[in-house]
């Protein structure tokens, strides 16, 4: 076929329209991200009329700096991203997830090789090569080290503690590293193994310890958006039902059991936890 | 022309070659032309399916930056990318590698569908062919947005280029090469071919002294470390041990080539001396020649050993008197020799091939014929004599057909043998006379005995009365011409007798001229009065001979009395006596008479011959005489006329008035042993009478 390539043209990208942004705390791939929760934004869209649309952040802390920047108006995050975004930037949690096991709250996991004889017990992991999800993540790190640290082991105790690569995908990163032998123990969210399930043997994985349960993840609106909105989102997402097929579905490929109600008090727990670890929330 | 093996070999190759080697270019360049268009494919796909991939997240994050350094990145990695750029799902473009601007034309020149994996156009921009590949970037189903990329035909178009040029190149340099291996293969068979054919061609010439396959290597006794120098195949550098029968190695299987050469193939000298197929032609067809000239040497040889006795059985046959001839089952002549060819009167070729019809009057060849079958039918073998010729010339033929068989039994001809007996007829005849004579002998000898008696009385009664009549008397010559005749019978018998009978011989040496001396004084007064002169001529000092006195002086006074009844009256007789050397003593009686005439010449010694008149001979003297030289072991010889010498000697008397043509009888007699005791003899007893 004969093309003349000599005429050109500068093109611009038409601007696009108004929409509600949604966010998903970018613990996987973007492509996760949107296989996860693309059927519930189109159902948000669907059943509020309003034109919800989903966006991509690179990591936590983008993730937190746009809902500070108003480009986020809907954020779904873990509770300690929740509580910083919160005390940052006035964030207000109405509905939190009930995960698939059914239970209102989720836990951490430290994780090592099924075969490593040297560690068997918590202790067992003092002076070991530790990599974690993210700094920010709270089952991937921080609920395990306030679970070590309840447990008389320090930070500095370990070998190194390191931070799986990023963007996306860290929690199956850690279960990788761990599988590869690259580090001796990993700290995953409760639920990691199942994801990965299909690309390593995860018999090959053993368990060492779970932490204490703390609030599932949080649908949060940022300071500023119209209270109607938020009651229309919150009473659309606390509708969804794993006894209509096509809820089931969203709710399925979102990985969550249900939506239920939510208000920042749920949250303190995490809190207390944050102040043990000492970190400062308003930063 | 017709084209030698080499050149047709050449020739093949080249074809095999040509059609061969452009083949293979053919297949493999096609080959090589789709599977480098499928790798570009392939490529060009996996180039932007790769940056469909990397493209996902960026997307959802609307990350352009990133997006425009996956694109750069593209072109700039993959030197054969000329642009890449990304389409969202409303087909604005993202991002794109086109320095100053995007190129209008470009985006909708190529799209794909959700369900596929890649849409492929070439396009042409006027400058170069290029391959644009559109990809679509779907996530969890969804198409976020499309991946095109522009890939470069002429890195294609130079692989394809460059891998062409290297095919045509080795298909060339493989052709060169098998060309050169072929060609000198060609030349190898052709010459050892053409070698093995001039070989043949002298062959064929009768040059059986050819050798075609090449003086080996290795020699058999070096290998085996031999020094038998009495094994025929040791420093014979051209004969291949394996062909030549009675080789010495304690290996070797005794016999010719066909025995031994099973057990020759696991010998190192055969491993280490056996070529490929063309040297063991050449090898078969030296051994093939060596044998073949043997065998005509031998052939040769009994050919000559058959030639040879071929001469000489038919010297023999020629030599033989008798005629001999083979016939066929058909009597059709086979083989004759010169005795055969003489007593037909024709030649041998005139002769072999045919049959009686065409040699012999019809009659004879009709009774031949039948005689012929009789033997083929019977198989008894036939003799038979039979006289052929007029009365004049007739001969009488002793002839002899035996059937002739084949290796199978069977009679397959005929052998005619015959003699001419006409000499053996006439001494058969002559031996049936003798016989009847001897019977007449004995008849006579008894009647001679009978009459004796009576004889003798008539003689003495007529001599009784002689005395007592007057001599002047009638009587008196009466009784006289009586007594006379009565003597003449008287001697007949006493001749008879003395013919007769084989009276014993007293043996003894004897001077043979005092028995001719003695013989003499007998005849002598006889001859006298008739005016017959003795002439002798006696050699002294004979040496004696063995005899019986009396027998040898009858014998020369026998041969006295014929000379002097030959000459009649008034003549000579010539006595001679001689040595012939140590061993033999000779006399003779020559007379000056009138000869014997030539036909009566072979019968005077026959008994009872005789030319006198009746009464006055009885025909048995010269037949005694012949006994008696024949008992003493001599000979008795006649020749009339006389030899001129002597004639001319003896013609000096009476005898020439009497056309006297003369006879001599020669006696020779073998000398007695040196040292013998001589006997004189007593006188000769009888009468002097002319027998002859």
């Amino acid at each position: 076929m004969r093309v003349d390539l000599s005429r050109k043209q500068n093109k611009t990208l038409v601007e696009q329209e108004e929409a509600i942004t949604y966010a998903f705390l970018p613990q996987y791939s973007h492509t996760v991200s949107y296989q996860r929760q693309h059927l519930l934004v189109e159902y948000l869209s669907r059943t509020t009329g309003l034109n919800v649309k989903q966006i991509f952040p690179n990591n936590f802390d983008q993730h937190v700096e746009m809902l500070g920047e108003g480009k986020i108006d809907i954020s779904y995050s873990n509770p300690f991203v929740y509580v910083k975004m919160a005390d940052r930037f006035g964030a207000r949690a109405f509905a939190r997830a009930v995960e698939v096991y059914g239970k209102e709250n989720f836990r951490g996991q430290i994780i090592c090789r099924a075969d490593n004889q040297e560690i068997r017990t918590l202790a067992d992991c003092r002076g070991k090569r530790w990599i974690a999800v993210d700094p920010s993540s709270a089952g991937g790190y921080l609920y395990p080290l306030g679970h070590f640290i309840e447990n008389g082991i320090k930070p500095d105790d370990f070998a190194k503690i390191d931070f799986a690569p990023g963007p996306g995908g860290k929690q199956e990163n850690v279960v990788l590293a761990v599988y590869a032998g690259k580090y001796d123990i990993g700290s995953i969210r409760e639920g990691t193994l199942d994801v990965v399930a299909n690309k390593i043997d995860i018999s090959a994985i053993k368990v060492i310890a779970n932490t204490r349960w703390y609030p599932g993840w949080v649908f949060a609106a940022r300071k500023g958006l119209p209270t109607d909105i938020v009651t229309t989102i919150k009473t659309a997402l606390c509708k969804l039902s794993n006894g209509v097929p096509q809820q089931e579905e969203i709710l399925r490929a979102a990985n969550i059991f249900g939506i239920i109600a939510a208000q920042d008090q749920d949250f303190d727990a995490v809190r207390n936890l944050a102040e043990r670890l000492g970190m400062d929330l308003s930063k | 022309m017709k084209l030698g093996l080499r050149s047709k070999i050449y020739f093949s190759l080249i074809l095999i070659l040509i059609l061969f080697g452009g083949g293979i270019y053919a297949v493999a360049s096609s080959i090589m032309r789709n599977a480098l268009l499928e790798e570009h494919t392939s490529r060009g796909f996996l180039i932007a399916d790769n940056l469909a991939a990397w493209a996902s997240e960026p997307i959802l994050a609307m990350d352009l930056l990133r997006l425009k350094n996956l694109v750069d990145e593209a072109v700039h990695v993959n030197e054969d990318v000329d642009y890449a750029f990304i389409l969202n799902d409303r087909e604005d473009v993202l991002v794109h590698t086109f320095p100053r601007g995007f190129p209008v034309e470009l985006q909708g020149v190529n799209s794909v569908a959700d369900s596929q994996d890649y849409s492929r156009r070439l396009l042409d921009t006027g400058e170069q062919l290029i391959y644009d590949f559109a990809v679509p970037v779907l996530i969890a189903g969804e198409r976020f947005a499309t991946v095109r990329i522009g890939l470069l035909r002429t890195r294609l178009n130079q692989a394809i280029k460059s891998l062409s040029w290297l095919m045509l190149l080795s298909t060339v340099l493989v052709a060169v090469l098998l060309g050169l291996v072929g060609a000198v293969l060609a030349r190898a068979v052709g010459t050892r071919i053409e070698s093995l054919h001039q070989a043949i061609d002298q062959v064929m010439r009768g040059n059986l002294d050819v050798k075609t396959a090449p003086r080996l290597k290795k020699n058999c006794w070096d290998i085996m470390q031999c020094d038998q120098e009495e094994c025929p195949a040791y420093h014979e550098p051209y004969l291949r041990c394996w062909y030549v029968a009675g080789t010495l190695c304690t290996t070797c299987v005794e016999g010719e080539y066909a025995k031994k050469i099973e057990s020759c193939y696991q010998c190192p000298v055969y491993t280490a001396c056996s070529g490929d197929e063309i040297q063991n032609l050449a090898e078969s067809f030296d051994f093939m020649v060596r044998t073949l000239k043997n065998h005509l040497s031998e052939l040769k040889a009994v050919g000559e050993t058959l030639s040879e006795q071929q001469q000489l059985l038919e010297t023999i046959l020629n030599a033989t008197p008798d005629f001999v001839s083979l016939q066929d089952r058909d009597s059709v002549y086979r083989a004759v020799n010169r005795a055969f060819c003489e007593i037909v009167g024709k030649s041998r070729e005139d002769i072999v091939g045919r049959t009686d019809y065409d040699l012999f009057p019809q009659h004879r060849a009709r009774a031949n014929r039948q005689e012929d079958l009789k033997v083929l039918s019977t198989g008894e073998s036939l003799t038979k004599e039979e006289c052929v010729g007029k009365a004049d010339s007739e001969r009488w033929i002793h002839l002899m057909k035996l059937p002739v068989r084949g290796g199978d039994g069977n009679i397959i001809g005929l052998l005619c043998s015959g003699r001419d007996i006409t000499e053996l007829k006439k001494f058969q005849e002559r031996l049936t006379q003798s016989q009847k004579m001897e019977a007449v002998g004995q008849l006579t000898a008894g009647i001679a005995h009978e009459i004796n008696t009576p004889l003798g009385i008539i003689i003495g009664y007529a001599q009784l009365l002689i005395e007592e009549v007057d001599e002047s008397s009638q009587l008196y010559t009466d009784l006289k011409t009586i007594e006379k005749h009565a003597q003449v019978c008287k001697k007949i018998v006493s001749d008879l007798l003395r013919f007769a009978r084989q009276s014993e011989s007293r043996m003894s040496p004897v001077l043979v001229n005092s028995v001719i001396e003695e013989a003499l004084t007998v005849v002598e007064h006889t001859f006298r009065l008739e005016r017959v002169k003795v002439e002798k001529r006696l050699e002294g000092d004979l040496p004696p001979v063995v005899g019986d006195v009396e027998k040898l002086k009858q014998a020369v006074v026998n041969l006295l009395n014929n000379a002097f009844d030959a000459i009649g009256s008034d003549g000579t007789i010539m006595v001679s006596s001689a040595r012939r050397g140590e061993s033999e003593v000779l006399f003779s009686v020559a007379d000056s008479g009138g000869g014997i005439p030539a036909e009566s010449i072979d019968k005077i010694f026959d008994p009872f011959f005789t030319t006198k008149g009746v009464g006055k001979g009885t025909g048995l003297g010269l037949s005694v005489t012949f006994g008696i030289v024949k008992e003493h072991g001599g000979t008795i010889e006649v020749q009339s006329p006389l030899p001129a010498a002597l004639a001319e000697h003896l013609g000096s008397g009476l005898a020439r008035e009497k056309n006297g043509r003369g006879t001599v009888f020669t006696v020779r007699l073998p000398a007695a042993k040196e040292g013998a005791t001589i006997v004189e003899g007593k006188g000769l007893h009888g009468h002097n009478s002319g027998i002859g």
